[in-house]
């Protein structure tokens, strides 16, 4: 199953040209759960603080469902 | 009070060019805390004796010389505890909006005003000449300023230090569009920081006041020094542990908040018409670091630094040195205009420091010109041949600048989008609430933040109540309605309780209530807990409120734009979304005790507000 996995903010030490106008392109196997993409991605789960399944809050023991899904990963950030 | 102030507030008459101290009692520091607590008691004082004269405050015109501009620090400003270098401002009138004027400030100056030996400045009446006011080692002079009039902020800023030979003196001024009494015009500090809303700087402007300089040695005492010496040292290691304060703040500032808005699809674009900018990567704080971050730039005693020194190498909008942009300033300027041009923002950043705007304001006030435009709705001849189309970052730029000198089209965007809109014939395209532009976040993907903007008593603002802590970086669900009314009042009064203290908003990504009680309490000498301290923040936002209802702001002034309430987000992750208003208001009043958005007889007397 194809996805497609942003990161964000400090999150790109690891990942320099991965952006969101550049998504690295992943293929997943059926019931992969975030915290085992997480683990493929090198990240520990301590890192990512808040994840984004097309745009909607995830959490590590969810299942990527669909096909396409767009996997937004972010380190703790804040501003305004 | 012998601990955490320096007891001492200046009152300036520039009508009679007279001055003289006064004091706050105890009893009403423990009331009011400070900074913004103690300028809204000021204000409500203030009306009661207009009243008395026989002044009917609703009629009461914001660039009258009876308005009064009130400068404040708080108990934690100028100590040891971390990023406490800011001040508030307030003034019972802003002229963009006709609610309550205030603003709040990073910087120095807020310190170096205790080090001067003064807790505060009100300001009432006007010059018949510019002048200029000297706190230097508590000595006050009122200084002539007819050779600063026409300077922006840093030659303002320069002039003032070397004239005074004081190089690290705070000094606050205003910019050529608080001159041109622009509505939306700001108070300048340290050249790049901002008193940034509700338009401040025209107040300041319309008494003559070109700037006030402030320096000394004083320092407020501390009653617990070793207690509070253990305090200060855990909360700075809280906050460098914080994700938020102590890593992507500093990384990559405040900026770091635009992509992850855009990728909940709620990052205003097209003056609101989406929440989804495909682009919004070219705007970000990971596209600022890389390509125009020279360094950190930290406010005084900041241990979070999320300030930016910033610099454009190449192109049309090249600029040796300037800083930020903010996130809502990129956001303004760059977002909903969707003109996607960081060096551009940069430009037009710069341009909103030196000259004095509300980057906010300006920037929004731009993009709904445009959908005005798209609309047909701005007659040829308005335009001057400017090719005001969304995604035109000549033409934001040029705006900007036209704005602050009041040049063509630039007068109505100063007006701010409310009478601009009002004046072009389509109201419903301000984004505003209460005249005051809305910040970087459609309320229709996080709806508590929509009833903070609709209640909010200096009108739509972010910084009132700042739940998209809790519902896009935390984990409140954003698209609920049920619990965000008790949400929105317990961030609004802590808030009150940050700026009356004075220090960082920043700070609470760390630090909670009872952090702030072990600041406080060692500070004064206070025996004060976290309970106490949310009741001053909720009596602060009362008598804010009962301040905005004598000039007739109510509960039908508690809303959104139309567009927020009626037209469903149109894609992305938040598609489908509107705000259900209505309910939250409802539920909202009920736990303030408020009726119609006034507070209740009950409320006023259980608060010691009678």
């Amino acid at each position: 199953m194809k996805i497609f996995v942003k990161v964000f903010a400090s999150l790109r030490k690891k990942y320099p040209d991965i952006s969101d106008l550049n998504p690295l392109e992943m293929e997943i196997d059926k019931g992969t759960t975030l915290a085992q993409l997480i683990a493929r991605l090198n990240f520990s789960q301590e890192e990512v603080k808040i994840i984004l399944v097309n745009g909607l809050r995830a959490s590590v023991d969810d299942i990527i469902k669909e096909e396409g899904s767009i996997i937004s990963l972010f380190p703790a950030v804040g501003g305004g | 009070m012998e601990f955490g102030y320096m007891n001492k507030w200046l009152k300036v008459n520039l009508t009679l060019k007279e001055f003289k101290d006064f004091s706050i009692s105890e009893d009403i520091l423990r009331q009011y805390l400070g900074g913004k607590g103690i300028a809204v008691h000021l204000l409500w004082k203030y009306v009661s004796k207009l009243e008395e004269k026989g002044i009917n405050v609703k009629d009461f015109d914001a660039l009258s010389s009876e308005n009064m501009l009130i400068f404040a620090t708080g108990p934690v400003t100028g100590t040891r505890s971390p990023n406490s270098g800011r001040h508030h401002v307030m003034a019972l009138r802003s002229p963009l909006t006709g609610s309550i004027g205030s603003g709040n400030s990073g910087g120095r100056w807020g310190a170096k005003l205790k080090f001067a030996g003064y807790d505060g400045i009100v300001v009432i009446g006007k010059s018949e000449n510019p002048v200029y006011i000297s706190i230097i080692d508590g000595s006050v002079e009122i200084h002539d300023a007819t050779e600063l009039w026409g300077k922006n902020s840093i030659e303002t800023s320069n002039h003032l230090r070397n004239k005074h030979d004081k190089r690290r003196a705070g000094v606050s001024c205003i910019g050529p569009a608080g001159e041109n009494l622009v509505p939306m015009a700001v108070i300048i500090n340290e050249e790049h920081r901002a008193v940034g809303r509700t338009g401040l700087g025209a107040v300041m402007a319309s008494k003559n006041l070109k700037a006030i300089i402030v320096e000394g040695n004083s320092k407020p005492n501390i009653a617990k020094p070793d207690e509070f010496g253990l305090k200060v040292k855990e909360h700075v290691e809280k906050l460098k542990e914080n994700g938020v304060t102590g890593e992507g703040l500093p990384t990559y500032g405040t900026a770091v908040l635009v992509n992850i808005i855009n990728q909940n699809g709620m990052l205003p674009t097209k003056n609101w018409q989406t929440g989804v900018n495909p682009e919004a990567e070219k705007i970000s704080g990971e596209t600022l670091t890389e390509e125009y971050l020279i360094d950190k730039h930290p406010c005084w005693g900041c241990v979070v630094a999320c300030g930016r020194k910033t610099k454009v190498d190449k192109g049309n909008y090249k600029i040796t040195y300037t800083e930020g942009p903010e996130y809502e300033s990129i956001w303004a300027l760059g977002g909903s205009t969707t003109i996607n041009n960081m060096a551009a923002v940069i430009k037009a950043n710069h341009y909103c420091d030196i000259f004095g705007i509300d980057p906010i304001s300006v920037g929004s006030s731009i993009a709904a010109a445009m959908e005005l435009n798209e609309k047909g709705m701005i007659p040829e001849e308005d335009l001057q041949g400017i090719d005001l189309q969304f995604g035109n970052a000549d033409a934001v730029v040029e705006l900007t600048w036209m704005t602050a000198f009041r040049q063509g089209l630039g007068f109505w965007i100063g007006e701010g989008s409310r009478k601009m809109c009002q004046h072009y014939g389509s109201p419903d395209l301000s984004m505003s609430v209460k005249g005051l532009e809305m910040p970087a976040y459609d309320p229709r993907g996080a709806k508590g933040i929509g009833l903070n903007y609709a209640t909010g008593n200096r009108g739509g603002c972010h910084v009132t109540g700042y739940t998209i802590a809790a519902e896009i970086l935390g984990d409140v669900d954003r698209f609920t309605t049920e619990g965000k009314a008790e949400l929105v009042k317990i961030f609004q009064d802590f808030t009150s309780i940050v700026n009356s203290s004075v220090n960082c908003l920043f700070l609470t990504f760390a630090l909670g209530l009872d952090e702030y009680a072990e600041m406080i309490g060692p500070i004064t000498g206070w025996d004060v807990n976290s309970d106490e301290l949310l009741t001053i923040g909720e009596r602060i936002t009362n008598l804010e409120r009962m301040i905005i209802n004598k000039f007739g702001i109510t509960g039908k002034d508690d809303t959104l734009p139309k567009r927020l309430l009626e037209e469903k987000m149109p894609e992305g992750p938040s598609k489908g979304q509107t705000v259900d208003l209505e309910t939250m208001k409802e539920e909202y009043y009920e736990l303030r005790g408020w009726v119609n958005g006034i507070p209740s007889e009950e409320k006023i007397i259980e608060l010691g507000l009678k």
